[in-house]
């Protein structure tokens, strides 16, 4: 997930509000003003030099150059540890399932944040949302309708979202309009949405979920195949390489700089390739044996004497969490909702005095923020085939750690969509790697925390030197 | 499940601090119960229960009911309280209860410590008092409970019955509840001599984080992962995380082929149970508990002294009291014997047979 | 103070402004006026209310009474939206940009060029600033990185670029070279020049007495919330305008000895 993500994103993030202050540092003084170009002809001594020459001509953010790398040591760290489990196209799946979740909801985070605010009630959103989607499709529409009819998933998934976002507006208008800090009306949610999903089913666990809406969460048959998934990898390979083509033009109808000829034709390589080599290994992950004779029995296959070879492809949630992410970072780098929620985080007076409706604009984050909660809540709910009383507890520290640990400031105004879900990604391997080597639960706790400590303060130092 | 009934128990107490800032909302914490059907002024005996929180609907629907036909049965009366999940509300329902002329006391309590000056002051004159689910740190009081490390035991036992020897994964639950302990503790006495032979092995041991069902799939995840799927039997402390395993294994296509115990039992883990996808889920028969309750209570307000009890042992408690205890064994409920729950009203039929199959489980039809 | 007979309608005329929070005047009953091509200094100490009397025209304050009128019209302003319409942009003291954008960002701010379905139009919009800018502050060449990293004198640049792309005809300047070096002063001094030179009426309010008798034209000085009075530059010298600032007198009204111990 992460490769499609990447590329499809470093051309239209790439030298937005962070990266671009890489430049800033040859141009400082006013006047003296190195054209970019001219860094080309003298070559910076060593690999370091080449290494950082590549990065600058390549317009790559570097703050998430440093985080992919940090992502490449755990995960081959933790290949090392595990005597060879951890890079396999088996964890690298789960991996990407379980980061779903948390990553479709960091990606809202990230604009609640920039705005200077936060919600706290997230996890308790998710579990009330959760609960009332499981609610519908185990008891109330079955009552009126039967179990199981095909478009219970699509009334119930609605529902879930619009409920997502009622709360979230509300929320939203409280933070906004009566100006209570969002800390406290967050916390104030989490505490009533909690209460409120225990009163709705006095504590029972709901299960099982509807047979369609259960695909929404992976699981054996909640994924796309091989087939698709390799359609998938194409369409976005192409995508890539026409965004990329598309922004060169239009960059040169103007007549402004751009990347240089080998830099754009590298991405249009690299990122395509990426992609490929990721659907690629994701795609040797088979179906359990039990799991394929089902399939090709159900399929009218036969099963050939060395057993089924059957992909599962992409999972579902996957998919989701990939869309979102692109949807959202779509709406923060392309639309004026995302301009003005970063203008009110650098500014909000500022973004007021231009005449933007910065209340408004805060309430409509937490809506934004509701719905995210509302699908991820779907995800949940479906992976997990039940709802149950605690789910989604703490969730809302996963959330915002990921955020965070993406490169967004609680300082406001900065943070990017896709370094939010690069960071539900960092922290999912860590937990999982850290399963794998059966590090113990309480441990477990104190090397995330650390981690997360550790993620802001080289953040901090990283942007003091960019600012020096 | 634990944290949120904190919390939800924190926002009752705000919500009653507020209503009782208001006015005098917060009234009626007392009553004598009309409804229950006592035959009024037979017996001159009345016993007083404080519960500690009557919104949590297995109290009302399973616990009184049969406690109330227990004494009822001896021609005593019953009055209640209901504290709201307050610590403080509760010393003073207990008051309330003896003045009312309660001649038992027997308490659902809110913490084990805070509930201690209300024993005091109903051991002085000399009320017995019973402990009803909830210990408290004094021994004083009849403790009557399911045994803990029994459900543990439990589980390990029917498990084993099916499966002894292999690569087991075990799933605990929060790590600084010592119930999880407890469980562990219990599963241990049955399968402790096949682990310590090489039978069995234990290939994952976790706790999970307030016995989140979404923290247990993504354990199991895991184990599967680095065993290969080589697992035989599964170990789950309690129903929601089974729910969590269950549907980490139903993704590999091993759900039902890999024995998957809990406990509560939960609606849905009775329907994984009639499904085959879950082995066994431990029940604590509320209603048991009543019953036992309701006879206590009449021995005891008939002059009875705690040893007199039938089947009391004495438990060491954590706060080191040797308390005079009843401890309870809980059902366990397997495919075999699954119109206990449908008879005892925990799950309707329709819920419980939702999605088997025709003609696999007996009672599903 | 539009003199009988003057050839110009005044471009904008603020009547009779007042403002009080909570009891207390801030601005109490001012009268000024600007005409094309003209800067006006707006002066006073600290709390004279200066910056809520041009808040009311900048649309960032509600005033409690008073009109205003652009070339005679009487107008309504209540938002920012709504002094923009009529071309009166403000060059707020802050600044008004938001530091984590660039400078086509900020420039553009709330009024961004979208394309057809409505996504941002970066290329268009960095072209428009480029062209801005080359008229304005031709050495003006980081147009992607956020303006928090820029030069104080480069962020002023891009806040009156702002004002001049949408065709400001009333430019509110609130202490423009209050956070520059003196290089950059003179720099933001060339740009007033330039556009005054365009036909553009600006309202520049100071701390800085040097920085409004080398630019205003007439000089309207405020004390305690009301207007002292409004005096052509030529007409007087610094420590008349000192005076009216401090003491409240117009220069007609002077005494030798009060002039005197303004120095004291």
């Amino acid at each position: 997930m992460d490769a499609i993500a990447w590329s499809g994103m470093v051309c239209t993030f790439g030298n937005r509000e962070q990266m671009a202050v890489t430049e800033d540092k040859t141009t400082t003084s006013e006047g003296a003003l190195a054209p970019q170009h001219a860094q080309a002809s003298p070559y910076p001594g060593g690999v370091r030099g080449l290494i950082s020459r590549a990065v600058t001509s390549l317009e790559i953010d570097t703050r998430m150059f440093g985080m992919i790398i940090g992502l490449v040591v755990i995960w081959v760290g933790f290949h090392i540890w595990t005597g060879g489990t951890f890079l396999t196209p088996r964890n690298l799946w789960f991996l990407t399932v379980q980061t779903a979740i948390v990553a479709i909801m960091a990606t809202g985070m990230v604009l609640i944040i920039v705005t200077r605010n936060i919600d706290l009630s997230v996890g308790s959103m998710l579990g009330f949302i959760g609960m009332f989607m499981a609610l519908m499709q185990a008891e109330w529409l079955p009552s009126i309708f039967g179990f199981d009819q095909w478009y219970t998933w699509i009334i119930v998934l609605i529902a879930g979202l619009i409920l997502g976002a009622i709360i979230g507006l509300i929320q939203g208008a409280v933070v906004a309009y009566a100006g209570v800090p969002s800390f406290i009306v967050t916390l104030g949610g989490l505490l009533v949405w909690r209460g409120l999903s225990w009163v709705m089913a006095h504590g029972r666990t709901i299960a099982p979920m509807d047979v369609t809406f259960q695909l929404l969460g992976g699981g054996a048959r909640g994924t796309v195949g091989g087939p698709i998934s390799w359609s998938i990898a194409i369409v976005a390979s192409l995508a890539i390489v026409l965004l990329l083509i598309s922004r060169r033009r239009n960059r040169l109808k103007f007549g402004f700089r751009v990347r240089p000829f080998w830099a754009d034709l590298a991405l249009m390589v690299l990122g395509p390739a990426l992609v490929i080599v990721a659907v690629w290994f994701l795609n040797q992950y088979y179906m359990p044996e039990a799991v394929a004779q089902q399939f090709a029995q159900e399929n009218g296959l036969e099963v050939p004497p060395g057993g089924l070879e059957i992909p599962f492809g992409l999972a579902n949630p996957v998919l989701i969490a990939l869309g979102t992410a692109i949807v959202m970072t779509f709406i923060a780098t392309r639309r004026r909702f995302g301009r003005y929620v970063y203008s009110i985080g650098g500014n909000p007076e500022a973004a007021q005095l231009s005449g933007i409706r910065t209340k408004r604009l805060i309430m409509l984050t937490f809506m934004v923020m509701g719905i995210l909660v509302g699908l991820a809540a779907a995800v949940q709910i479906a992976r997990l085939n039940s709802a149950t009383a605690g789910l989604g507890t703490l969730q809302e520290l996963s959330v915002i750690a990921a955020a965070v640990i993406g490169g967004t400031s609680l300082t406001g105004g900065v943070g990017t969509v896709f370094g939010a879900v690069l960071g539900a990604l960092f922290m999912q391997s860590l937990q999982s790697g850290m399963v794998l080597v059966g590090i113990e639960t309480a441990m477990q706790d104190v090397v995330i925390g650390v981690v997360l400590v550790a993620a802001v303060v080289a953040d901090v130092a990283y942007r003091r030197r960019q600012a020096a | 499940m634990k944290r949120s009934r904190h919390l939800f128990a924190l926002l009752a107490a705000l919500a009653m601090f507020v209503a009782a800032c208001g006015g005098d909302g917060a009234d009626g914490d007392t009553s004598t119960s009309a409804a229950t059907g006592a035959t009024g002024g037979e017996g001159d005996i009345t016993i007083g229960f404080s519960w500690n929180n009557f919104n949590e609907e297995r109290w009302s629907k399973f616990d009184e009911p049969a406690f109330v036909a227990a004494i009822e049965a001896g021609g005593a009366e019953y009055i209640k309280a209901d504290a709201a999940s307050s610590a403080e509300q509760q010393l003073t329902d207990v008051e309330n209860l003896i003045s009312q002329g309660a001649d038992v006391i027997v308490i659902l309590a809110q913490d084990t410590q805070a509930i201690l000056p209300a024993v005091e002051s109903a051991s002085s004159q000399g009320i017995p008092v019973i402990a009803y689910d909830r210990l408290i740190e004094d021994d004083r009081a009849l403790y009557l409970t399911f045994d803990n490390v029994g459900v543990g035991r439990i589980m390990a036992e029917v498990l084993f019955e099916q499966v002894s020897s292999g690569n087991f994964a075990i799933i605990k639950g929060n790590g600084s509840d010592a119930n999880s302990d407890f469980l562990r503790a219990g599963m241990e006495e049955v399968i402790g001599d096949a682990v310590a032979a090489g039978d069995i092995t234990i290939v994952c041991e976790e706790y999970t984080d307030d016995w989140l069902a979404e923290v247990a799939q993504e354990t199991m995840e895991q184990c599967l992962t680095q065993n290969g799927n080589d697992i035989q039997a599964a170990l789950v402390e309690n129903d929601g995380m089974a729910g969590g395993v269950v549907a980490a294994l139903d993704a590999q296509g091993l759900a039902g082929q890999i024995p998957v115990t809990g406990q509560d039992g939960d609606a849905a883990a009775l329907n994984r149970v009639a499904l085959g996808t879950q082995l066994v889920s431990v029940w604590k028969d509320a209603r048991i508990l009543g019953q036992i309750a309701g006879e206590a209570a009449l021995a005891l307000a008939g002059g009875a002294a705690l040893e007199d009890i039938p089947d009391v042992i004495e438990f060491e408690s954590p706060g080191g009291n040797t308390m005079t205890s009843i401890l309870l064994d809980p059902t366990p409920i397997t495919t075999e014997n699954l119109n206990l729950v449908v008879d005892g009203g925990v799950i309707s039929q329709e819920d419980l047979c939702q999605g088997v199959a025709a003609g696999s489980v007996e009672i599903c039809g | 103070m539009t003199a009988p007979g003057d050839a110009v309608a005044p471009l904008v005329e603020m009547r009779d402004m007042s403002v009080s929070f909570g009891g207390v005047h801030a601005v109490k009953d001012v009268t000024i006026d600007l005409f094309p091509g003209e800067v006006l200094g707006l002066v006073g100490g600290n709390g004279a209310g200066k910056s809520t009397l041009i808040k009311t025209l900048s649309g960032a304050q509600a005033a409690d009474s008073g009109q205003i009128f652009v070339e005679g019209e009487p107008v309504e302003i209540h938002t920012p939206i709504d002094a923009k319409k009529w071309g009166i942009e403000t060059i707020y003291q802050t600044l008004a940009l938001a530091d984590n954008i660039d400078a086509p960002g900020n420039m553009f701010l709330g009024r961004e060029l979208t394309s057809g379905i409505g996504n941002l139009d970066d290329s268009a919009m960095e072209d428009a600033t480029r062209k801005i800018m080359g008229r304005l502050n031709p050495k003006f060449e980081n147009f992607k990185v956020p303006v928090s990293s820029l030069s104080g004198g480069q962020r002023q640049s891009v806040a009156i670029a702002r004002a001049v792309h949408f065709n400001a005809r009333i430019l509110i300047m609130d202490e423009p070279t209050a956070a520059l070096g003196p290089a950059e002063t003179d720099q933001v001094r060339g740009l007033i020049r330039q556009l005054k030179e365009e036909g553009i009426g600006i309202i520049l309010i100071s701390h800085d007495i040097h920085d409004v008798f080398d630019l205003a034209d007439r000089i309207s000085v405020m004390l305690q919330g009301r207007l002292v009075g409004t005096v052509p530059k030529h007409d007087v010298t610094m420590d008349e305008v000192l005076a009216m600032i401090i003491i409240g007198k117009m220069p007609e009204e002077l005494t030798q000895t009060e002039l005197a111990d303004l120095h004291g």
